[in-house]
């Protein structure tokens, strides 16, 4: 790899790492040693999902072309990938899970109900653009009990659920009437994701703040979801679409030498990894986007190990609390930016969450069946986050944010949040509820 | 701001561990890399530091620490005569302390091997042990009795049993039903030793096994007493009982070996220094004689780690630190380092399966100077790479059973000295 700064793209095809293994290939590699089985969050709480070792490289044995599927259990499989962190032999245990999903749907394995139901919320792209224009009467259905019971009853959606609420402006409407600072010397795109784009504007709003603040000219072009929760959900055709045409809008900027980072650390896991993966997509321009694309605080931390963040002048915030590393975050395995970057705030102190997972794993803990599971899973996590003396939790994922609140009642913030306090930017809802004066 | 990057350690088993919170409690910024969790989740959760001296004796060590003299004469290459027995002793009373300090203790020292029951019924000699086993030491002939679980199918007390009795030792088992168990359809260690930390599953448990007892002066379980609160565990089970209970290593995952990872992994943590999963090292940059970075596995690209020092503790073949290709050539995966092994296939193994010299390709590994960096023909290969643990060559860990003490006495030497 040779040196460049983190912010200039590489466009040389010949600089990529070269050659990628199909996940099922590596299923030889297992060697039984269980070590999966005792880290997996589900396999912990549930015998419908028997733990990772038996899915991927045991079932994953018995799976031929054109033959029935041998385990629909494999559909409880959350897609958190702690069992790919902790597997001493590199087997992908969760792309082979969620390939063998995607069989399953492929071959009509999925009732009707569950199949719409999987697309509707495997596609919040389009329930953001149907949503916001009317979000206080979405918001007030969606949030009903009325309105849950017949998602529940109608969609298997679970009544419960922490449902997200549609923001009334949405991101792109912010961002056109956003001035940049005349004093940018670089540029930078920015992948919005749908929860900051119709949901969580706040969160592009800190990011775009914080790369200003470090000199960066964002620019944030035309672009669409990044086809994950299609993905997890085994709709691999339509999440093909998606990624084919978020290369088609995104990859002229990186061909210009510009890097990709977005705040919503799932989807740029899929631009990176899940996306080249799981869809066998590794054109040339899949693979330039995918080695451009960066976490923002992946990012930012690259750039302060080379001393050229700035770290001038920030606003201390006097707080103690609880960060929970979500595990969409650390599948990109590098590790735990968030925290570094945290800790150059002054006075503020991180507790660091050792839960496995929150239990939600995008759409899963969204699902009537699965929902308790979700729950079951989020506990330990749950507990240490009430445990914390504070008024709200940070963490990089939306849907893990949500979910924590569902389970903890507190607000939860996207670190990038803390960060643009600190450069100055005047604190947004939740936040600013809770910053002592 | 400059960040403070002094040591990258490559490697969370007990080797690397030690390494990381020897240094990071002297101070300095430590990060450990590892694939995954792998040889803590595999070992028995005791501290072998020399079973067998010499290797083919028909008799496991009893005078350990005059065993280990003789070792180190008759080897000077092997790892303990490069870190001494006053450093074994340190690197063993480091851990024991602290383990002790987490609430865990460890017994046992250099004076002599505990013989304790492994989960076949043969005589395993060990050096340090949790005090959740030690009740199980066949020095003493206090009749026992060895539980095992319908609803857990990784432990079979009856061959436990039976292999004693064949040796003379007072043994019988009990299959005990549990129905809280059977709650779950899929049972694991880890399940299970969650489980013992709850004490209705105790008290269902002790009810069982009461009408049991019988002459028995003393209960041994399966491995799975409690994850976070063993001692708990074995403390209120004892207490139930009436008599001493002991743990039996079992199938992996090790319950016990979780534990010790645990104790590490915090220790480090506390000290400001971090363990991070999932980063398969891939290779280094260099310059000038210097290893610059070293880059691991990460999604899309890999992640560049720019260290003052770097150690390799990797393990061996079995770890994954040493591979070989179809022409049997071995290789050291990240820095490339030279391999003392066999330097043909046809040479690797003996005719015999069991015979009584072992294996050449067992003792395949890196050799080191008194510093632990490795070395060619000229001296140290870079300035600034150290190597700890079984991927050291001129030791056979697994037939001498000196696997866990070679890890920790040598991460230990490299933790303090770099």
């Amino acid at each position: 790899m040779p040196e460049r700064n983190v912010w200039e793209a590489i466009t040389n095809l010949d600089e990529l790492e070269a050659g990628h293994k199909q996940a099922e290939l590596t299923l030889d590699n297992c060697i039984k040693c269980n070590v999966c089985v005792t880290a997996c969050p589900v396999a912990a709480v549930t015998d419908l999902f028997p733990g990772p070792k038996y899915e991927a490289p045991q079932a994953g044995r018995f799976r031929q072309p054109n033959q029935p599927p041998t385990d629909h259990s494999v559909d409880y499989c959350s897609g958190c990938r702690v069992c790919n962190m902790v597997c001493p032999t590199g087997v992908r245990i969760a792309e082979i899970n969620a390939r063998a999903r995607g069989t399953i749907v492929q071959q009509g394995g999925f009732s009707a109900r569950n199949r719409l139901r999987n697309n509707l919320l495997g596609r919040p792209e389009m329930l953001g653009r149907l949503g916001s224009p009317l979000a206080p009467v979405a918001n007030a259905v969606f949030n009903s009990s009325v309105g849950g019971w017949f998602a529940e009853k109608l969609l298997g959606i679970a009544a419960e659920a922490p449902l997200p609420k549609f923001t009334r402006e949405s991101f792109k409407r912010w961002v056109k009437n956003h001035k940049p600072p005349a004093t940018a010397t670089r540029k930078v795109v920015y992948f919005t994701g749908c929860s900051t784009e119709a949901y969580e504007p706040r969160v592009g709003r800190a990011a775009i703040h914080v790369l200003e603040a470090n000199g960066f000219e964002v620019l944030v072009p035309e672009q669409n979801c990044c086809g994950l929760p299609l993905l997890s959900n085994g709709e691999f055709d339509a999440a093909w679409n998606y990624h084919q045409s978020n290369i088609d809008k995104l990859i002229s900027y990186v061909k210009a030498g510009y890097v990709v980072v977005g705040t919503s650390t799932s989807c740029t896991l899929t631009l990176k990894e899940e996306a080249p993966e799981l869809l066998d997509f590794y054109t040339d321009d899949a693979r330039l986007l995918a080695a451009n694309t960066y976490d923002i605080n992946e990012f930012l931390v690259l750039m302060l190990e080379e001393g050229q963040l700035n770290t001038e002048n920030l606003r201390p915030i006097p707080m103690t609390l609880p960060y929970h590393p979500p595990c969409q975050f650390r599948a990109h395995r590098v590790g735990r930016p968030s925290v570094e970057i945290m800790s150059i705030i002054p006075e503020l102190t991180i507790i660091e969450s050792q839960a496995a997972c929150c239990g939600v794993a995008g759409t899963y803990g969204y699902k009537e069946e699965k929902y308790q599971i979700a729950m079951e899973v989020g506990k330990p996590l749950f507990e240490f986050v009430k445990g914390v003396d504070a008024p709200l939790s940070v963490c990089d994922s939306e849907t893990c944010r949500w979910q924590i609140t569902h389970g903890t009642d507190k607000p939860s913030v996207h670190p990038i949040e803390l960060l643009a306090f600190a450069y100055g930017y005047p604190a947004e809802p939740p936040l600013v509820y809770v910053l002592p004066h | 701001m400059i960040k403070q990057n002094d040591l990258l350690v490559i490697g969370a088993g007990l080797a690397g561990l030690m390494t990381a919170y020897q240094a990071a409690s002297r101070g300095q910024k430590v990060r450990v890399v590892a694939k995954g969790w792998g040889a803590t989740h595999w070992h028995s959760g005791c501290i072998d530091v020399l079973g067998y001296y010499p290797v083919d004796a028909t008799g496991p060590v009893v005078d350990l620490k005059t065993a280990v003299a003789q070792l180190i004469a008759d080897n000077p290459k092997h790892p303990y005569a490069l870190v001494g027995l006053d450093g074994l002793q340190a690197a063993l009373e480091s851990l024991q302390a602290l383990c002790a300090e987490a609430g865990y203790p460890l017994h046992g020292s250099l004076e002599t091997n505990w013989l304790l029951p492994s989960a076949t019924g043969t005589f395993r000699p060990t050096c340090l042990a949790p005090e959740t086993m030690i009740a199980g030491d066949l020095h003493q002939n206090d009749p026992m009795l060895l539980v095992g679980f319908k609803q857990m199918p990784d432990f079979y007390p009856n061959i436990v049993a039976g292999n004693l009795n064949k040796q003379g030792k007072e043994a019988r088992y009990v299959m005990l039903n549990l129905p809280m168990l059977a709650n779950r359809r899929f049972n694991n260690a880890v399940l299970t030793a969650r489980m013992m930390e709850q004490a209705d599953l105790r008290t269902e448990l002790v009810t069982a096994l009461k009408p049991h007892l019988g002459e028995a002066a003393r209960i041994g379980f399966p491995a799975f007493l409690g994850l976070h609160q063993a001692m708990m565990v074995k403390d209120a089970l004892e207490q139930a009982l009436g008599r001493p209970v002991f743990e039996i290593p079992s199938l992996p995952p090790s319950v016990p070996g979780m534990r010790l990872h645990q104790i590490f992994k915090r220790a480090i943590e506390q000290h400001g220094s971090y363990v991070y999963d999932g980063m398969e090292a891939l290779r280094a940059e260099r310059e000038n004689g210097r290893i610059t970075a070293v880059l691991t596995e990460a999604a899309a690209r890999p992640r560049r780690h720019r260290f003052e020092k770097y150690v390799l503790a990797t393990g061996g073949i079995l770890g994954g630190g040493i591979t070989t290709n179809i022409d049997g050539e071995a290789r050291e995966v990240v820095f490339d380092l030279p391999v003392s092994a066999p330097d043909s296939r046809l040479n690797w193994f003996r005719q015999e399966f069991m015979h009584k010299e072992g294996h050449p390709i067992y003792r395949a590994g890196l050799t080191v100077n008194e510093a632990f960096q490795p070395v060619n023909g000229h001296g140290p290969v870079y300035d600034n790479v150290y190597a700890a643990g079984t991927t050291l060559s001129h030791c056979e860990v697994i037939r001498e059973r000196s696997f866990e003490g070679v890890a920790l006495a040598t991460g230990y030497k490299v933790g303090i000295s770099i």
